[in-house]
């Protein structure tokens, strides 16, 4: 991808990229997809099963790699340079990405899924000119991690129905609620809460911002177990929460305007994530030693069926390819993007299914046999996929709705006093 | 991997067309299509005997220039690429028009083309590109792949005055547009094994029949040859790498087609789902509906990335996938799409969408018959998996 820069800018960029990654990383051995059957690690990794110290040491490691690209000039290449950024476009930005992969560097997810691929452009959006220089710099140099405080238990996939309060107190106000599926939460150092203000208004016109101290007096996370077995997500208890007023994001009750700044940066970036050990896993190289391996290389049920899946994967990376020509070309993603996400989840777990098919028995027990019982933990990991950043339902919805133009579902009521609204879940307003 | 790379260095030397141009032709084409196809007059076309209307195949050619859009400019062509070819395509699969357009300029101008043999594209191609010779690929033999096996092509050379004068012997059971053809395209099994000939359709010993087809917007027929006159095209026993190039390029331009109309299916299912009320509300308000249109699209989308993408790789486009890996991407999943959005066509409709007198069977129909057209699902995830080096 790098080797088709448009002007002389890029040619320039790369290079500074290249001198920088070769002065501070070791490019890989080989890049691509080469798969030796029966060697190397037997894991399928996709959430983080690791043990406390291991993650802990990940994350260090992955702070440590953001402080050296920011000190570089690559911590946040499209932001703006009185917060450290380079003012560069998103095309440098995925040029960058692209030229990165080569080499073995610390995956730095946990900084940027959340924080800087979300938090981040929401607070340059809606933040004052001191919470912007207060926190900017020291997200994007990796100094603090931030989490997103949205969903609740009664809050999914009717975000805008939270009941998490913010009362008006002193110079601030007042936070009591439970915020759940919170992801780097146990590692934030601030989180992004979206709060009921108002309960008499409607549910989009009461909900206000707040940037909150995860170590303030009253934030409690507790690490929320996954079917899969890791624990990768939180609950979050606030209980009365001090957060001063100057912590507020955009204004008292415009909360909801916030909230859509970040949900927009989520769809922008869920789904494009192809590669990855599952993603090989499930490649049409890896599935095809898994038939060799075991002998069913000729049988023409999992060849069928093998195809079936390649041709979509192949066809959904098409698809990809295409967007990202798009958006070189200048044009920004729209909503029809949620293909993108719904062809990744679909694609993951059919992958999954079908090396489980393959294996047979010894995905039942571990056998000890390489290549088999591994397959468990992408197996387990695939259900989240079609519920995480919007369930497939609601991505439908909005396909439908936004791109289609279909009506709305009539009786959603958006005018009665949130108070007065019919809701499910333990915290109430 | 299969394809000729003299084609594709070619074709890489162009440069890129933007997506302004595309759009423009795609304009052109609709407005026109808009105006000369619409349902009534695909409906009077279909019901016709030559199964298509001259006319509007006539100002295809001299009003839209379409059938030279991609061939070689020595022959009278324009030299574009099958990214442009796909658009004028697609919009033809939208409005399910019957014409030869697709059997002509795709399948027997490929084949000529490929071939590699300057003399037969002298003869062959300015006629196609202007519009006044049409052709065919008759291809494939009894319910079998277009790849040809030497023994098994139904048609065999059974005597010759030279080596590029040569009399044919057997039946061609399932030729696009074959009634139509001015000039059929054969493979045959010569002395040399598997090779292409070039046989005048109103010949001696050429017999055309009309088949009754599945697909009512797009006419099949049986060619025998018995005792028929054939001229060579290309070298003798060199059928194989033209025919696999034409594949590529037929399956891919197929693609496109079932793109344009599984969107037409989309769309038609889309505003009925708005206007059409029950219990009070559109249709479409309901989630089972809703989720199916957006399930429609989805696939749609997909599908025509993968069209475009396979355009692109047999153009060879810089950083495009593998050719033969894209094309037979794109026509199983372009295949499957069309099928599977013309059956939810129907569905959305429901009752209406059962009636002869609702478009929806048309599309449902091509759809089927476009799915088999190359061998169908069992042929084309084995050649897939072929093509990627499973």
């Amino acid at each position: 991808m790098p080797s088709e820069p448009d002007d002389k800018g890029m040619d320039q960029f790369v290079a500074e990229v290249r001198a920088f990654l070769d002065a501070n990383a070791t490019r890989r051995a080989h890049v691509g997809d080469e798969v030796v059957w029966g060697e190397g690690e037997d894991r399928i990794t996709y959430f983080s099963t690791d043990p406390p110290e291991v993650e802990a040491a990940r994350v260090a490691a992955a702070k440590a790699w953001q402080k050296v690209r920011y000190d570089n000039g690559f911590g946040w290449i499209t932001g703006p340079p009185e917060f450290g950024g380079r003012n560069l476009t998103s095309l440098h930005d995925l040029v960058y990405d692209s030229l990165e992969a080569e080499y073995d560097v610390p995956d730095t997810g946990v900084l940027s899924l959340i924080g800087l691929g979300m938090i981040g452009p929401t607070i340059l959006a809606h933040g004052t000119e001191e919470l912007k220089r207060r926190y900017l710099p020291a997200m994007y140099a990796g100094r603090i991690i931030a989490c997103q405080l949205f969903s609740e238990p009664g809050a999914g996939s009717d975000l805008a129905s939270l009941a998490t309060r913010a009362v008006r107190e002193r110079d601030g106000w007042v936070l009591n609620g439970q915020k759940v599926w919170t992801s780097v939460a146990q590692h934030a150092a601030i989180g992004l809460a979206l709060c009921r203000t108002d309960p008499e208004k409607p549910k989009h016109k009461g909900i206000t911002a707040f940037i909150v101290d995860m170590s303030a007096p009253g934030v409690d996370v507790r690490p929320l177990r996954q079917m899969s077995g890791g624990a990768e997500f939180n609950e979050v208890f606030l209980t009365d929460v001090y957060v001063p007023d100057d912590h507020r994001l955009g204004p008292v009750d415009g909360g909801w305007g916030v909230a859509l700044t970040t949900l927009m940066n989520e769809r922008a970036s869920v789904g494009g994530e192809g590669a990855g050990p599952a993603g090989r896993a499930v490649g049409l190289q890896f599935l095809t030693e898994l038939l060799r391996a075991n002998g069913r290389q000729a049988d023409a049920a999992a060849r069928r069926r093998l195809a079936e899946l390649f041709a979509d994967q192949a066809a959904s990376e098409y698809l990809n390819r295409q967007a990202l020509r798009r958006f070189r070309a200048g044009e920004q993603p729209g909503p029809e993007a949620s293909v993108s996400k719904l062809m990744y989840a679909q694609n993951l777990t059919r992958g999954a299914h079908f090396a489980a098919e393959i294996v047979g028995p010894r995905l039942v027990a571990d056998t000890g046999e390489w290549g088999t019982f591994s397959w468990t933990e992408l197996l387990l990991a695939t259900p989240a996929l079609r519920i995480l950043g919007g369930t497939e339902e609601i991505m439908k919805n909005i396909l439908a709705e936004r791109v289609l133009g279909l009506p709305k579902e009539p009786g959603i009521d958006t005018t009665s006093p949130f108070r007065e609204l019919r809701r499910s879940g333990r915290t109430g307003a | 991997m299969s394809t000729g790379a003299d084609a594709r260095a070619a074709d890489t030397a162009r440069a890129e067309v933007s997506d302004t141009e595309l759009a423009e032709l795609r304009t052109t084409v609709r407005n026109f299509l808009s105006t000369r196809a619409d349902e009534s007059a695909v409906r009077a076309a279909m019901d016709s005997e030559r199964g298509y209307d001259e006319k509007v195949w006539s100002q295809i050619a001299g009003e839209l220039g379409l059938p030279a859009l991609a061939l070689p400019t020595e022959y009278g062509g324009d030299g574009c690429g099958l990214v442009e070819l796909s658009v004028v395509i697609g919009e033809m699969g939208r409005v399910l028009l019957p014409s030869p357009f697709f059997s002509t300029v795709v399948l027997a101008a490929t084949a000529v083309v490929a071939s590699g043999d300057a003399g037969a594209a002298e003869r062959l191609l300015p006629g196609i590109a202007a519009g006044t010779t049409t052709a065919t690929r008759a291809a494939p033999p009894r319910a079998g792949s277009w790849e040809p096996a030497a023994g098994a092509l139904g048609v065999r050379v059974t005597g010759s005055g030279s080596e590029r004068e040569v009399v044919l012997e057997g039946t061609a059971p399932l030729v696009v547009e074959g009634a139509a053809a001015d000039v059929a395209l054969v493979v045959a099994d010569g002395p040399a094994g598997p090779t292409l000939y070039e046989v005048e359709a109103t010949a001696d010993g050429v017999t055309r029949t009309t088949l009754r087809g599945l697909d009512l917007t797009r006419r099949m027929a049986r060619i025998d040859f018995r005792n028929a006159p054939a001229r060579l095209v290309g070298r003798p026993g060199g059928a194989a790498l033209a025919v696999a190039r034409v594949l590529d390029v037929a399956t891919t331009a197929l693609a496109a087609e079932q793109v344009g109309a599984a969107r037409a299916c989309l769309e038609t299912a889309t505003a009925y789902a708005k206007e059409r009320m029950q219990f009070g509300r559109p249709i479409g308000s309901f989630q089972a509906v809703k989720h199916k249109c957006a399930d429609m699209f989805a696939r749609v989308q997909v599908a025509d990335a993968a069209a475009v993408e396979a355009a692109r790789a047999v153009d060879g486009a810089p950083g495009s996938p593998d050719p033969g890996v894209a094309a037979a991407v794109a026509h199983a999943v372009c295949s499957e799409a069309f099928m599977a959005v013309a059956a939810e066509n129907i569905q959305v409709h429901g009752g209406i969408g059962f009636t002869w007198e609702h478009s929806a069977h048309l599309y449902y129909r091509r759809a089927k018959a476009s799915q088999l057209l190359f061998g169908g699902p069992a042929v084309y995830y084995e050649r897939l998996l072929r093509r990627a080096g499973v």
